[in-house]
């Protein structure tokens, strides 16, 4: 299979840097597939699952916000978190998830706070989710 | 009287000997609050290098692109988000940022977003307008609350509340030398960026959609690296600056202690003179 280069950087550091032969991400549209030779295009993300083939091995990893984008035959995935699926704090995403769902019940949380709780636990969800992938 | 003298110089000694003590506790407390800044500044550039060259590739590529972010509105109203240090004593850093922000606002209408104490402390007693109050500790200052400012910055400049963006940090080079900065974050300028063919890029779902989200989502990314960097350098600065004054202590008590023994020995020498010509 045809190989591009794939960089994958987050405020954390630099996650992946190197050849991919797939990679399927969450973009605020849908699901989007690249594969090599794909034609320039920006999307941003969405929250869910990042797919990345290496080397005909499938990884899989927690990908939230940012954006991703494709030119000249480049792929740049900018999310503003991103973990391998192994490296998933699961107890935090628990942890997290229950905090996230006293506030949702609390008839008297403000609209910011009912807002922060709700991206919070579509976040542990997701991670929770993914950690479930090997 | 020599023994009045020995013991000013003593008094002296012992007050500089505590000054060391102070500024050599400060230097390894920089170095070790640099080590951990300087790991996250690194960590965080490539981050914040990719960020930024996205976003000039994809407006310097695409010629059709048409977004409010691109032109901007012809005005003197310029918001600075001004990134300084919490505390002083750390040489020049946060007096070069002051430096550069005033030289850059000049001619301008400028309101500060002042992150950092200092730059707060600037703005209150210079008469700036300030835009808020809730970033003015830099070292709590979070991705998060990166975020949250890119978005209220991407809102004011959308409603016209300023046409300028800018971001005055400082460049973290390496442990001994730092830079001040002043990046433009709004208008994008297409003119500017222009470079080669234009090509045809696709945008998911659309580009006003497309410009939308990821305009502020950069905004955030470079805030955060521009802190980050600010970081670093704040703590090489103070541990710089502090290193400098423990030499220079070291240096006065070398200076005090060499006339303290030369009193000294010339007291004991007069009474042996004394004692000899007494006994005489």
């Amino acid at each position: 299979m045809n190989s591009f280069t794939l960089k994958i950087v987050t405020p954390d550091g630099l996650i992946f840097d190197g050849q991919a032969e797939e990679l399927v991400v969450r973009t605020v549209a849908g699901d989007m597939g690249i594969l090599a030779g794909h034609a320039d295009c920006v999307a941003p993300l969405g929250m869910g699952l990042a797919t990345v083939m290496v080397d005909g091995e499938k990884r899989y990893g927690a990908c939230i916000g940012g954006m991703v984008s494709v030119l000249n035959g480049q792929v740049k995935l900018v999310p503003t978190t991103f973990e391998w699926s192994d490296k998933i704090d699961v107890a935090r995403a628990v942890a997290s998830e229950e905090r996230a769902k006293s506030v949702l019940a609390d008839k008297s949380s403000s609209d910011t706070d009912l807002r922060l709780a709700e991206s919070r636990l579509k976040r542990a969800l997701i991670r929770q989710r993914v950690h479930g992938y090997k | 009287m020599a023994g009045v003298s020995t013991k000013e110089i003593k008094t002296r000694i012992r007050s500089m000997e505590s000054t060391r003590q102070i500024t050599r506790a400060m230097e390894m407390v920089a170095s070790a609050k640099l080590r951990k800044a300087q790991q996250q500044a690194t960590d965080c550039r490539p981050y914040f290098e990719t960020l930024y060259k996205v976003i000039w590739d994809i407006v310097g590529s695409d010629a059709q692109l048409d977004s409010p972010y691109l032109t901007g509105k012809p005005g003197k109203k310029a918001a600075f988000v001004v990134i300084s240090g919490d505390r002083g004593l750390a040489g020049g850093y946060n007096s070069n940022v002051m430096k550069l922000f005033t030289a850059q606002a000049e001619g301008l209408d400028p309101v500060v977003l002042p992150m950092g104490r200092k730059g707060a402390d600037y703005c209150k007693t210079h008469g700036v307008a300030s835009l808020t109050e809730n970033y003015t500790w830099a070292e709590g200052v979070s991705i998060g609350d990166c975020f949250s400012v890119a978005k209220r910055l991407c809102k004011g400049f959308l409603a016209g509340e300023f046409h300028r963006v800018y971001v005055v940090y400082t460049q973290f080079r390496s442990v001994l030398s730092q830079e001040p900065q002043c990046l433009q974050l709004l208008p994008l300028q297409k003119g500017q960026a222009m470079q080669g063919e234009s090509r045809q890029i696709t945008y998911e779902p659309d580009s006003v959609t497309v410009f939308e989200t990821i305009v502020p989502e950069y905004l955030g990314g470079v805030l955060y690296g521009a802190l980050c960097q600010s970081r670093a350098s704040e703590q090489a600065a103070r541990r710089t600056a502090m290193d400098a004054a423990t030499q220079n202590a070291q240096e006065m008590i070398d200076g005090l202690s060499l006339q303290f023994n030369r009193a000294r020995q010339a007291a004991i020498t007069q009474e042996i003179t004394e004692i000899v010509a007494g006994s005489q």
